[in-house]
């Protein structure tokens, strides 16, 4: 999709449906929407420096036990040492999206890739988990 | 369909309320931000009625913050009433809750 703020409420809604697809709680699924709105904020923001024409890639994995966002862009790259949540007894104005995507995710994964700069946010699946098909599995 | 961000204002009491209503985010914040800014030109108080959006992100919680840092440089009163439970939650992880002051319903928000 394009870096274009207008799609974030459509990768919103797609990953908010995946989370109740694979039986998040209605907590869990908030927090994973919201990291990875922020994620695609970011990249936006900084990767892309406000451009709204440039590309981003979104690719949602689910495993048995865990669901997998990955994000590619091909904006410039992070500074690991900058990837750091904003201190939060300041009351500032910025470095809270870093911070609520490490409160609400499991696993946290940035690497630069020979096609761009790749985030992985993963978070873990609980027990209590429905199939695709809307079966319960968890009292198998 | 989800509505994406709209806001209207009114006036009750002395009060300048602003009602806003869907998702705010990187897209909708900056809107926000100035149409809050504006109604405090004109007021000693302002109450953002936040009953209607169910989505709030760091952008939208940025464009709070930063008016209410012109409220208070001002010595004005900035209030949020009507928080959601996706509104309280972006702002309990980001450990605001304390900073701004919350009301629960516009009736709070107008005692002053």
């Amino acid at each position: 999709m394009l870096s274009h703020p207008r799609f974030l409420s459509v990768v919103r809604a797609a990953v908010g449906q995946i989370g109740l697809v694979y039986g998040l709680t209605d907590d869990s699924c908030r927090g994973v929407t919201l990291a990875v709105d922020e994620a695609v904020a970011n990249i936006i923001r900084h990767a892309y420096k406000n451009r709204y024409d440039q590309e981003i890639e979104l690719n949602c994995r689910a495993g048995a036990d865990q669901l997998e966002f990955t994000l590619v862009d091909r904006g410039e790259p992070v500074d690991p040492t900058r990837i750091c949540a904003q201190p939060l007894d300041e009351v500032s104005l910025s470095g809270r999206g870093t911070h609520l995507i490490k409160a609400t995710m499991d696993e946290i994964h940035y690497e630069q890739i020979p096609r761009g700069n790749q985030l992985r946010l993963i978070k873990h699946l609980s027990a209590a988990k429905v199939n695709v098909d809307g079966t319960d599995r968890s009292s198998n | 369909m989800e509505r994406h961000m709209g806001s209207s204002t009114r006036t009750e009491k002395g009060m300048t309320i602003i009602d806003v209503v869907g998702q705010i985010d990187l897209g909708s914040s900056p809107a926000l931000r100035k149409t809050l800014l504006e109604s405090l030109k004109g007021t000693d108080r302002v109450a953002v009625n936040l009953i209607a959006v169910n989505y709030i992100d760091s952008s939208g919680i940025a464009s709070l913050l930063e008016v209410l840092k012109e409220a208070r440089q001002s010595k004005k009163r900035f209030v949020l009433f009507g928080l959601t439970s996706a509104v309280s939650k972006v702002l309990q992880l980001t450990r605001l809750t304390g900073v701004f002051e919350i009301r629960e319903n516009e009736q709070q928000a107008l005692e002053a």
